[in-house]
């Protein structure tokens, strides 16, 4: 531990502490510091650079079962302190809640240092390379005759400590490192223009891909919408692609949290231990997950991180819980308090090919546009682009089209499952398809 | 991507952001009269940081040969209260603290932000952000001319800022207790007031120095219904630049914001799924501003303007809508949730008129981009805190009255779609956008039929303008939260009742 890691825990046990004479039952103080650095560029210039130490404190405070909580990036201690007094004196006013209070502290097993969650070398990358990385991927669509217009290219890194400290008697920190890139393009003719994006993240920066590979993938996903059309309404087929099926995922797991089930604001409400899906449907959250983007060994309230098996064969195995709403659902936190970790649904067979052979008249999802998803009943209706499928092969094309479906009805309709996992994000899917989504378009 | 997420608030509530501050000491030396007396004392007299010290700073900024420099001062609180499950579940309180400094070189900028406003700390920022230059100095900070906003925009009178925590503690409850009433139906009430003053202090190179002290509040509820298994949701919100007096205002108590939340939920329990297809469609009153805003704002935002990447760079002077279209924003409106005396580049706000009789007259600018495209800033320049970058971004964007009458044009449908709230929206540079409508209606015959939910409007804004048919006398507004650049910004829209010619509806058969 250095001095200054030393020094944070220092500030949080003795606010704890503080808190606990103020009249607080419970205190909970957690520290973020770290280094944020951003380049941004366009047309192969530099448009914006960033750097800076970023700071942010965050308590809670726990009276005879009632709550307030509290954040700062103002650390002077008069603040600080002057911070838990307001927050006993609210708390004070809050109502009783018997599901409130901290978690019973928890042996954290897994050692930061073994998840592969930091990387120095992430650190030592000068702006002059991200620079570099930035111009390289945009290079790649600049001179693709396809291509109109560059949206800009960016390279950042960011690494940050992270230290939680409660009255429980946990104490504990860890070190993050993350390298992001990307690059969006634009193409079409007139008025009739499309975008899309590409890019890549890490905790390791050797994991990171080759810019250029990332520029070919953006280029791509643009210059195959290009002249896209709109089809009839009509119900047929949908592949998601990867990125479309993660898409998906992040709503499913939305609809699995704890606050959205305990609400009953969720179509799985009710429905643990039953089958919500057919076997093709295996979902998992890997806290744990070695150099994971989204890995952590312990959640925001020191619940450790754990590998969850959520939907085992169509079987809701589990809920994505913190301590509050595990509580009201009579469960113990899952280490979800700071949502999923690294939900993935799991690796099928299907070559990504074999899906889109498998498919007569349908729908190749590639983007959406929209915010249609409604968490209460699992409705979904989005803006869609993509490809057409017509015998089993990409035949042209599609652009505003509507695309809309159930979740709940989704996961029962689940046809085939790619094997083209791949765990680039902290939610990931292979390409999935799904055996009938109405499409909306032309009045046929 | 730019969502609107009125949404969000479902999950945030409770999760961050806001708190109650009773009257402690802390509370009433930081931000009693700075109200009514805003300005430099506060960094002065807090935190140390005199005109001299800022000077320094700037002088730091352009040391390496930029050509502007800006400091970004800002002491934040927020606050927020949840009410659910009949109790107060939690408050919080949160202070934001930092200084943002930016320097610009030609078209480049160069940033770094610092939480400590210790000299040393900030000389060593403003060295940072000055790396985006490297000639050496070339340009002088002019002397330093504290300056007071034009207008006040404000509700300055009884502030949330000085209200106590059980006065806010009686308006979550009274909104909690008229949506759990509304129906026997409604098995589920979440409520949550949120407010904050946000103090600012901007200095510049040109010896601008302006501080502004901004209130905000806004009060929503969200209802459950279920009924033979179904379930639903629906939400309501009222608030503004305001003081608890707004809530004891008829339209805006928080008996109406929980009444109108749970008679939303009951009727979206008989909706069903739309027919997809194209049809005309009817944008109802109050929130069919995020049509105008995702339709017609983003577009216009004149970072992607000068950067050429929106549809709307190369259309400037030409009619982009039916010559029945007007839009402008209008920063100026009193107490709006997206008025601002002054912008956060310190630039005054004003009515800027966007399209006229349906010809394209202005962008919506910040200083970069009115330097690059060679006109004058018209205060846009809007960031979500020190942290971020000021962008162009809209403030109360408004889409002017017609004349016709709401029971008109929808007299005027034979079959169609009505859509009266939305989930959000979403729009790409390609003009191409999407909504996602909560509640809407099938029209049959002129009459508002049967209740629809889970239905998306999809269009390009190029085409969508030139269809645009009857536009209503009822001008109304809805409270945005607006996502660009991953920075969220208040951001109000307004329209009367309109229609489209034809549009796709996306729905389930």
């Amino acid at each position: 531990m250095s001095a200054k890691s030393n020094d944070r825990m220092g500030l949080a046990q003795s606010l704890v502490t503080y808190g606990g004479k103020q009249g607080a039952s419970e205190v909970e103080v957690s520290i973020q510091e770290g280094l944020e650095s951003r380049v941004s560029v366009l047309d192969q210039n530099i448009d914006r650079l960033t750097e800076s130490v970023f700071k942010g404190l965050s308590l809670r405070v726990f009276v005879d079962g009632k709550a307030a909580s509290a954040s700062s990036s103002d650390f002077t201690l008069e603040t600080l302190e002057r911070l838990v007094d307001n927050a006993v004196a609210r708390a004070r006013l809050a109502g009783q809640d018997p599901f409130g209070g901290l978690p019973e502290a928890e042996p954290v097993q897994a050692k930061a240092e073994d998840l592969k969650i930091f990387d120095p070398a992430v650190i030592e990358v000068t702006v002059e390379q991200r620079i570099a990385i930035a111009k390289a991927m945009e290079a790649v669509g600049l001179k693709d005759p396809r291509i109109k217009k560059s949206t800009g290219a960016t390279c950042n890194s960011f690494n940050w400590d992270v230290t939680l400290a409660n009255s429980k008697g946990f104490a504990g920190s860890y070190r993050r490192s993350l390298i992001n890139c990307g690059v969006g393009f634009q193409g079409g003719e007139g008025t009739n223009l499309f975008e899309d994006y590409w890019g890549d993240s890490s905790t390791q920066l050797s994991d990171l891909k080759a810019p250029e590979a990332i520029g070919k993938v953006a280029v791509e996903r643009v210059a195959r919408l290009l002249g896209g059309r709109m089809v009839e309404s009509q119900n047929v087929p949908v592949v998601f692609d990867p990125q479309m099926a993660a898409w998906l995922l992040g709503f499913l797991g939305q609809c699995l949290a704890g606050v959205s089930i305990a609400r009953r604001q969720s179509p799985f409400a009710d429905k643990l231990g039953t089958k919500v899906g057919n076997e093709r449907v295996n979902i998992v959250d890997d806290g744990l997950l070695v150099g994971g983007r989204g890995t952590v060994p312990f959640d925001d309230e020191g619940v450790p991180c754990r590998r969850i098996g959520v939907i085992e064969q169509g079987v809701l195995k589990s809920y994505l819980l913190d301590t509050y709403w595990g509580r009201k659902l009579k469960q113990r936190s899952t280490g979800n308090s700071g949502g999923p970790n690294n939900l993935y649904w799991a690796a099928g067979t299907s070559s990504p090919e074999d899906i889109i052979k498998s498919v007569d008249k349908g729908l190749y999802l590639t983007r959406y546009l929209g915010l249609g998803q409604e968490p209460t009943t699992g409705d979904i209706s989005v803006g869609a682009f993509g490809m057409w499928i017509e015998k089993g092969a990409l035949a042209f094309p599609v652009s505003e089209i509507t695309i809309s479906a159930n979740l709940g009805t989704l996961l029962q309709n689940v046809e085939m499952v790619g094997n083209d996992l791949e765990l680039r994000d902290s939610v990931s899917a292979p390409t999935i398809k799904f055996a009938e989504i109405t499409v909306g378009g032309k009045s046929g | 991507m730019k969502p609107i997420e009125r949404r969000k608030f479902l999950q945030l509530a409770g999760a961050g952001a806001g708190a109650v501050v009773l009257s402690s000491l802390f509370y009433d030396q930081l931000f009693a009269g700075m109200i009514l007396k805003p300005g430099e004392e506060l960094f002065a007299s807090r935190f140390g940081v005199t005109k001299e010290i800022m000077k320094k700073v700037l002088d730091a900024a352009l040391s390496k040969g930029g050509d502007f420099a800006e400091l970004f001062f800002e002491y934040a609180l927020n606050n927020n209260v949840v009410m659910e499950d009949d109790i107060i579940r939690e408050s919080t309180e949160a202070i934001t603290l930092g200084v943002g400094i930016r320097v610009l070189n030609g078209k480049k900028t160069g940033y770094a932000y610092t939480s400590d406003l210790t000299p040393e700390t900030m000389q060593r920022a403003a060295l940072t952000a000055a790396a985006i230059a490297s000639t050496g100095a070339k340009v002088r900070v002019a002397a330093i001319k504290p300056v007071q906003p034009a207008r006040q925009v404000y509700l300055m009178t009884s502030p949330f800022a000085d209200a106590p925590l059980g006065d806010r503690i009686t308006l979550v409850k009274e909104a909690y207790a008229a949506a759990k009433a509304h129906d026997p139906r409604i098995t589920k009430v979440v409520v949550n007031l949120g407010d904050s003053l946000q103090c600012v202090t901007i200095v510049n190179s040109d010896g601008l120095m302006v501080s502004d002290a901004r209130p905000q509040a806004r009060l929503r509820a969200s209802a459950t219904a279920e009924e033979k298994g179904k379930r639903v949701t629906g939400s309501s919100n009222k608030g503004g630049r305001v003081g608890m007096t707004f809530y004891r205002t008829a339209g805006t108590t928080p008996k109406e914001i929980g009444e109108a939340a749970g008679k939303e939920a009951v009727i979206l329990l008989s909706a069903a799924d739309p027919a997809p297809g194209e049809m005309p469609v009817v944008l109802g009153r109050f929130n069919s501003g995020v049509m105008v805003h995702e339709a017609v704002g983003h577009p216009l935002e004149a970072d992607g303007n000068w950067q050429k990447t929106s549809i709307m760079w190369d259309k400037l002077g030409q009619m982009v809508a039916d010559p029945s279209v007007t839009i402008y924003d209008d920063a100026t409106i009193p107490q709006y949730r997206g008025s601002l005396n002054v912008d956060d580049e310190g630039t005054p706000t004003q009515k800027v008129m966007l399209i006229d009789k349906g010809r394209l007259v202005s962008y919506l600018h910040d200083r970069l981009s009115a330097r690059i495209l060679k006109t004058a800033p018209n205060g846009h320049g809007r960031r979500q805190s020190f942290s971020n970058l000021p962008i162009p971004r809209m403030n109360n964007t408004v889409l002017a009255p017609g004349s016709a009458s709401a029971e008109d044009i929808i007299k005027s449908v034979k079959k169609g779609f009505y859509a009266e709230s939305y989930a959000g929206g979403m729009v790409e540079n390609t003009g191409k956008f999407t909504f996602s409508v909560n509640l809407g209606y099938a029209i049959e015959d002129g009459r508002l039929a049967q209740p629809v939910k889970n239905a998306t409007l999809i269009g390009t804004n190029v085409q969508i303008l030139k269809e645009v048919e009857m536009i209503g006398n009822d001008l109304a507004f809805f409270l945005g939260s607006c996502g660009k650049d991953g920075q969220t910004a208040p951001v109000p829209a307004g329209t009367p009742t309109f229609k489209i010619r034809q549009m796709t509806v996306g729905g389930r058969s």
